[in-house]
């Protein structure tokens, strides 16, 4: 039997509430970002709310990032070379760059909310943030699938669900926020994106299933593997597009955005913990 | 000379601020590299080991490297049990008794002798060309030396446990003393004085060999022929050549049982072949979902 020699690394659940904030931050103001240059009128309302809480929940991930590292002083040494081919100086490059315009984008916001309006300038801001905010949500899968972990190493698809699914979070969030401000429209037509996201997201999801299916079988019985696929997709995609199909209203919004976090949680904590776990 | 006489050199005190301050530069400054030399490792002759764990003190003592405390392990007089942040070398006892013929055991590429026996073999970093360590590493820290060395700078490393994750041989660990990695340097120190490592000058039975790579090559090669022809046939070599999914190892080995015997991967494989792939299903994904997010605005804003 050839065993794994690989040492596991000591990223444990810190990492999956920093894989479910980078997706909530990066999402958030991606989705914001997107949804207001297409439609000005009906978004920028609610943008202007999400993009300081976009602000507040990459500092909680950063945060977590930084107090995960061996040495947490030493975070700036990630600074010191752009190493291409390091998923994870890509990552840091890009969450550093990507917190300056969020940043201004966040406090530009504030400020247009006690009539001190640069919008060219916020706009400006979440143009220039956007690539970055993009490039911060997509390095993460990467890194998780760019190692010799057992699990990790054959998980193809981790990347392009954590993408997708960051992306589907943060039109969730959008869509809870517009519905917290009472901006009808734009919940209409977001309810409608956060319906088509989640039946695009399983699509990367079943393939990461599939990717993960030896691995699955390895560290669990037929039943448990019956009772994580159940659910993951059940918290994940089904409830939560039940409840918007079902209604539009405060409530199940309010339902299937939670579901939406729980189930994301779930499947990034399974993940994450596999070397941990593995019994391979 | 009298220790007196050497001229004493020590930093200057500094304030709060200036500290700090140091603090934050001194990982950005560049000194010059050196020069590159002709690549050196680290060829192990299995067959030749005793187990005397001779090379495991010498590393010890030489890199100054804190005791691990004691257990009995139970696996055979194996009880160092892995590689870490403090055991940079680790030799390994594998028991063969009793265990029945090779077929039974699942012997693949070679054919093991049928009679019982005792296997061991001192483990170290590969010192890979290609290494997943160094490839992880977004700090900088983990550099090929002039020697051609996996080397980790100890005062770069920020304890961001990429290498650990990469390595697919299992031989960084982060350690719990000051949260930075660490692992074999193949003696730096020493080479850069002319002298072998400590491992190598230690092993009684000449095990380990340390040198310039081609010569470690040819002296590896000639052993195994000579081995085939004192009838041992199932002996070769372990990463002195690269495979398709592998870099060549500057620390190889001469084994007589299939890899995973030894707690070695049959076939390693470097995650970064991957890599590519994963970046394009990950924007993939999320560019299809922000069309998707996008198609839906456009159509329904009016």
């Amino acid at each position: 039997m050839n065993l794994p020699v690989t040492k596991a690394p000591a990223w444990h659940g810190t990492i999956a509430w920093d894989a479910l904030l980078n997706g909530m931050a990066t999402g958030l103001f991606m989705a914001g970002g997107v949804s207001e240059l297409a439609a000005p009128a009906i978004f920028t309302p609610v943008a202007i709310v999400a993009y300081p809480v976009a602000l507040v929940l990459l500092l909680i991930d950063l945060g977590l990032l930084v107090s995960d590292l061996g040495d947490p002083l030493r975070f700036h040494h990630m600074l010191r070379i752009f190493k291409p081919r390091s998923p994870m100086s890509v990552g840091t490059w890009c969450l550093s760059i990507f917190s300056l315009p969020l940043t201004a984008a966040a406090g530009l916001s504030l400020l247009s909310e006690i009539g001190i309006n640069f919008e060219w300038a916020r706009i400006l801001a979440v143009i220039v943030g956007l690539p970055f905010g993009f490039g911060s949500a997509a390095y993460k899968g990467v890194l998780l699938s760019t190692n010799a972990q057992p699990g990790w190493r054959d998980a193809r698809w981790m990347g392009g669900y954590l993408t997708n699914s960051a992306i589907l979070i943060g039109c969730a969030e959008l869509l809870l926020l517009s519905a917290l401000i009472g901006r009808a429209q734009a919940t209409a037509i977001l309810r409608t994106a956060f319906i088509v996201l989640l039946v695009i997201n399983t699509i990367p999801l079943g393939l990461l299933f599939a990717d993960l299916q030896p691995t699955h079988a390895r560290l669990y019985t037929h039943g448990q593997q019956w009772l994580v696929g159940v659910l993951m997709f059940a918290a994940a995609t089904i409830i939560p597009l039940g409840l918007a199909l079902y209604s539009d209203s405060f409530p199940f919004v309010v339902g299937a955005v939670i579901f939406l976090l729980f189930g994301s949680w779930v499947i990034r904590f399974v993940y994450v913990k596999i070397p941990h776990t593995s019994l391979i | 000379m009298e220790l007196a006489a050497l001229q004493q050199a020590s930093d200057q005190p500094r304030g709060r601020l200036s500290e700090l301050v140091e603090r934050l530069v001194y990982p950005f400054r560049r000194g010059e590299p050196p020069e590159p030399r002709p690549a050196t490792g680290f060829y192990t002759d299995t067959t030749v080991c005793i187990g005397c764990k001779a090379c495991e003190v010498a590393c010890k003592q030489w890199n100054q490297l804190p005791s691990d405390g004691f257990i009995w392990s139970g696996n055979s007089y194996d009880n160092t049990s892995e590689l870490s942040a403090t055991t940079w070398r680790h030799v390994k006892f594998i028991e063969q008794f009793g265990e029945g013929s090779s077929a039974e055991r699942g012997s693949m590429d070679v054919t093991v002798s049928d009679h019982n026996r005792w296997l061991m073999m001192s483990d170290v970093c590969k010192h890979c060309l290609a290494a997943p360590c160094h490839q992880a590493c977004p700090t900088g820290a983990i550099i090929h030396n002039e020697f051609e060395n996996v080397y980790i700078q100890a005062d770069i490393c920020n304890g961001c446990s990429c290498c650990v994750a990469a390595c697919p041989f299992g031989v960084i660990t982060r350690s719990n003393m000051g949260g930075h990695s660490h692992k074999c340097t193949l003696c730096y120190d020493r080479q850069r004085d002319g002298l072998e490592p400590a491992c190598a000058k230690a092993c009684p039975t000449q095990s380990i060999h340390f040198g310039p790579l081609d010569e470690l090559r040819e002296m590896a090669h000639n052993r195994v022929e000579e081995l085939h022809r004192r009838g041992v046939p199932e002996a070769y070599l372990y990463g002195d050549v690269a495979s398709d999914t592998y870099s060549e190892l500057h620390s190889f080995y001469l084994l007589v049982d299939r890899p995973s015997v030894y707690g070695l991967p049959d076939n390693p494989f470097n995650p970064w072949l991957h890599m590519m792939g994963d970046y394009v299903r990950s924007v993939a994904g999320g560019l299809a979902a922000i069309g998707a997010l996008l198609v839906v605005v456009v159509l329904l804003r009016s």
